[in-house]
């Protein structure tokens, strides 16, 4: 979609949500990169389900990715830098150029939502908590993946979580929790700002 | 018997395990559009995480031990490509040989009288589950100081009785928690961990730590056989 300037006589009309160039990369390379993070995972995870073992559940060959456990890792191990890296580049640009006060949940959002009385302004406060608060989730992924992949260089990383088990569990988690999350956040952006906004990320 | 070439001893099996390991990665591979590409993957990302493996990996480090209490007996599954050789401990002899200046060959009883090391560590395997155990044996570093290196070696070869073998770079062999080890959680090694003697280290996933090992060959280049799981796909370092 592009943002022409509006014509005069629609100049009541909201203005076109417009994202920066660099917005619209870092959205591309996590959808992506987290999608071959979670497949290539699931396909690690059938070597040995964290819920029951050799005899727990396993994952169809439709959600996986890489054919058998050493492909799996392969790409897992692959994807990795494409995650983290992004996750990094943008964590840094967003503090650089100020936006995480402009364009992420803010105190302000957190007041809407205990005291607004604007439907509207609250569902958009709902939004940009939503999307800020999966950020963290990311980062648990990357350290509790960081603590299996290098558990003796990073033994403080599994001591943190307790256990091997528990380390595996919250790694598993964060599977569900972005897939709800991916369901939630594109229905929150249609509700808040229709068609217009969620192009506006991608395009 | 001394110092034959490191390269006639493994080319000996490979014709074999060339067609066992193409005949088993085409049925795991076969099956699936999705492992297509899994290869490049592999091939344009493993420099970068090797090199990522060996700077994260401290050789010096001792990596911290479990309490006792914290032993995890029923976690260690046992893993074998084909299952339990037959091994008469009496008999047993361990070969230490390659890119040396002092070839030998210890008993059982010969390395049960070198100093030893016990450690409690976290055994973690390639497909996901781990065990705390503790291991009781030879540090490797001791055997390879008494083997005299040559100048240039940079690798330590594992031949086993079952015919598995691995490789190992020498950072990790030379690490002081990595053993050759005949005890397991205050019991003689069983046949079924690896009995007489087996690999065991922190710093390395479980299939880089072969069981049954009857040779340890050094030398300064890693050949084509790298290691049975290795030369099917998995990664060489193995690093923990």
């Amino acid at each position: 979609m592009t943002s022409s300037p509006a014509p005069a006589k629609r100049s009541k009309a909201p203005p076109v949500p417009h994202q920066t160039i660099l917005s619209k990369v870092f959205h591309w390379v996590n959808i992506v990169s987290l999608l071959m993070m979670i497949t290539s995972g699931l396909q690690i995870y059938n070597a040995n389900p964290v819920f029951g073992g050799r005899g727990g559940w396993h994952f169809p060959p439709l959600v996986t990715l890489g054919g058998w456990l050493g492909g799996g890792r392969h790409w897992h191990f692959a994807a990795m830098w494409f995650f983290a890296l992004n996750l990094l580049w943008y964590g840094l640009y967003i503090f650089v150029s100020r936006r995480w006060k402009r364009r992420f949940a803010s105190e302000a959002d957190l007041k809407v939502l205990q005291t607004g009385s604007n439907p509207k302004r609250k569902a958009y406060a709902w939004h940009r908590v939503l999307y800020t608060a999966v950020i963290p989730i990311l980062l648990l992924a990357i350290v509790t993946g960081l603590g299996m992949y290098k558990p003796a260089q990073f033994h403080w990383i599994v001591d943190l979580f307790g256990s091997w088990q528990a380390l595996r569990v919250v790694h598993f988690i964060s599977v569900p929790t972005v897939i709800i999350f991916s369901l939630v956040h594109s229905f929150m952006a249609l509700k808040v700002g229709g068609t217009k906004l969620v192009n506006s990320m991608f395009w | 018997m001394e110092s034959p070439s490191v390269s006639d001893r493994f080319l000996s099996r490979r014709r074999l395990l060339q067609l066992s390991g193409l005949s088993s990665l085409g049925l795991v591979l076969g099956g699936c559009a999705s492992s297509m590409y899994e290869d490049i993957a592999f091939k344009t990302f493993e420099p970068l995480n090797q090199k990522v493996e060996e700077l994260l990996l401290n050789p010096q480090k001792l990596i911290p031990n479990f309490p006792v209490s914290a032993i995890e007996p029923n976690a260690l599954l046992i893993n074998s490509f084909q299952g339990t050789p037959k091994i008469d401990p009496q008999a047993y002899l361990l070969k230490v040989n390659g890119d040396v200046n002092h070839s030998f060959a210890l008993s059982l009883a010969d390395l049960q009288k070198m100093p030893s090391t016990s450690m409690v560590i976290r055994h973690v395997c390639v497909e996901g589950w781990a065990a705390i155990v503790q291991w009781a044996g030879v540090p490797l570093r001791d055997l390879i100081a008494l083997a005299k290196p040559k100048e240039g070696v940079k690798y330590v070869y594992f031949k086993s009785a079952d015919g598995y073998y691995e490789s190992w770079d020498l950072a990790s062999s030379m690490h002081p928690q990595t053993l050759m080890v005949y005890q397991k959680n205050g019991l003689p090694l069983v046949p079924e961990n690896g009995a007489p003697l087996r690999l065991a280290s922190p710093v390395k996933l479980g299939y880089k730590q072969s069981k049954w090992v009857t040779e340890i060959t050094l030398t300064n280049q890693l050949y084509p056989m790298k290691g049975y799981w290795e030369d099917q796909g998995y990664e060489w370092f193995g690093g923990l």
